[in-house]
């Protein structure tokens, strides 16, 4: 091993959202309920802040999952 | 700079021995006994009916109703390999190898010494005195692509970055990934959905892949793209062993004793200055050409005590499938030394403790550095989960 490696680090996830950004399709799984979303934002003060809008949804086959929009860098990533 | 060192069909080689007629017919390596029902190492004429190694027994024979399977010679195999090893370590190479037949290492630190690229790979074939197909690339995957398109005195040598790579890599077939065992089951899938060559698979967008193969998909793309993970060079070890050759075919009581005779013979070495044995290789020779037979061996405690090996390594013997005409024993990793006792009164703590200990050491010889992690929690308030807690080795 070479060092400590991170837990709970971001996957990349395809997602379609609609128009007011709730994600309706993840990996070609349709959400069936959104539970919760919230934004979280940090390190504003530093020339990589951090902006992220998360969703937690249950898709149509009953996984329950927690994926956010990186609203400074574009793109979707699941995490657990 | 990767060099990958290809020894085409060697564990097929070495089963053949003398034979080496039997080469140029449709001949497979036969499953292990007890093992998957798998073909190993294929010759090219069974290649040529579209076997390949790591097909199931009864696709290969459908295929190729003429293939001949002979019985695999594991420690035939792993003698000779370690001795090629052995000879690539004494240039400075630091080795990893990937199976019996292919290993690779880094030439950046032996260029200077050498005197360049052409150097190292003059050095390492004369080193290893038996013909080689050498491949040099940036990455790992791509060296060993390169290798199995050079030629025994034209190594392939694939300059410059991960784009140079993904280009050199891009008309190759898909069918290369199955050198990396995880992998050796994607190939027949891709070709299924028509990607035949790893240009188009690199082509595909990484996210299709992982949706449609999961982790093996994003590896394959990983690769197919000229990228690969580092190198991880085994540690530099000894190669101590004694065999034990058997005038009559030998099994039951008479094994057992010349398993005792061994033990003793190998306790008795003074280059084991003192130390205990955590792993070893029982292996033999088992008569009427049946091949050999190889088991590995990882005490619960590291020992020095002949009586407690023979007790662990004894009822190993049953598992032989036929009568040995040649006993041996290796050590393969070499424990704390034989001074290390215990204390005469342990607290419950600290016999807990040295218990984890020994099974957090048990386990990292059975199943690597790896096997034995711990959470360690660097920010647990954090509001972005991946700031919370990191894998780090347990350390007691």
């Amino acid at each position: 091993m070479s060092g400590p490696r991170r837990l709970s680090v971001p996957r990349h996830v395809v997602v379609r959202a609609d128009d007011d950004g709730t994600p309706g399709l993840i990996d070609g799984r349709e959400v069936d309920a959104v539970r919760e979303s919230w934004l979280v934002e940090d390190r504003w003060w530093t020339e990589r802040p951090l902006r992220r809008r998360y969703w937690e949804v249950v898709t149509t086959c009953g996984r329950n999952e927690v994926v956010f929009h990186d609203l400074e860098r574009g793109g979707w990533c699941r995490q657990r | 700079m990767i060099v990958c060192a290809l020894f085409p069909r060697f564990q097929l080689g070495i089963a053949a021995g003398d034979r080496t007629e039997l080469l140029k017919e449709p001949v497979a390596l036969a499953p292990e006994p007890g093992g998957v029902q798998q073909v190993g190492e294929v010759s090219l004429a069974a290649e040529a009916f579209g076997v390949h190694p790591g097909m199931r027994l009864g696709e290969a024979l459908a295929r190729c109703p003429r293939l001949k399977l002979l019985p695999p010679d594991p420690a035939g195999v792993d003698e000779v390999w370690e001795r090629l090893l052995v000879r690539l370590e004494s240039i400075g190479a630091a080795v990893e190898p990937e199976r019996p037949g292919l290993v690779c290492f880094d030439a950046r630190g032996l260029l200077r010494l050498h005197g360049g690229i052409e150097g190292v790979l003059r050095v390492a074939r004369r080193s290893l005195r038996v013909p080689t197909r050498f491949g040099v690339a940036p990455s790992r995957f791509t060296a060993v692509a390169a290798a199995t398109q050079a030629r025994v005195r034209r190594p392939t040598i694939v300059a410059g970055a991960r784009e140079q790579a993904s280009a050199f890599l891009a008309t190759l077939p898909v069918a290369l990934l199955r050198a990396r065992p995880a992998l050796s089951e994607l190939p027949e899938a891709l070709e299924r959905l028509g990607v035949c060559t790893l240009g188009e698979l690199a082509s595909l967008p990484p996210e299709a892949m992982a949706d449609r193969f999961g982790r093996l998909g994003m590896l394959a793309h990983q690769l197919a793209s000229g990228a690969d993970a580092q190198l991880r060079p085994r540690p530099a070890s000894e190669y101590m062993r004694e065999s034990l050759e058997l005038p009559e075919a030998a099994s039951g009581t008479q094994l057992e004793k010349g398993l005792g005779l061994l033990i003793d013979r190998l306790l008795a070495r003074r280059e084991r200055r003192g130390r205990t044995l955590r792993a070893v290789v029982l292996s033999a020779v088992l008569v009427e050409q049946g091949g050999t037979w190889r088991e590995q061996v990882v005490f619960r405690e590291a020992l020095a005590d002949p009586v407690r090996m023979r007790l662990v390594l004894a009822p190993r013997l049953a598992l032989m499938p036929a009568p040995a005409e040649l006993l041996r024993l290796a050590i393969e990793r070499f424990g704390p030394p034989a001074s290390d006792q215990r204390t005469l009164i342990e607290s419950p703590a600290d016999a807990r403790s040295a218990r984890l200990r020994e099974a957090i050491r048990q386990a990292r010889a059975a199943a690597g550095p790896e096997a034995a992690l711990r959470v360690l929690e660097i920010d647990p308030a954090s509001r972005f989960p991946e700031r919370r807690a990191v894998l780090a080795p347990f350390e007691r």
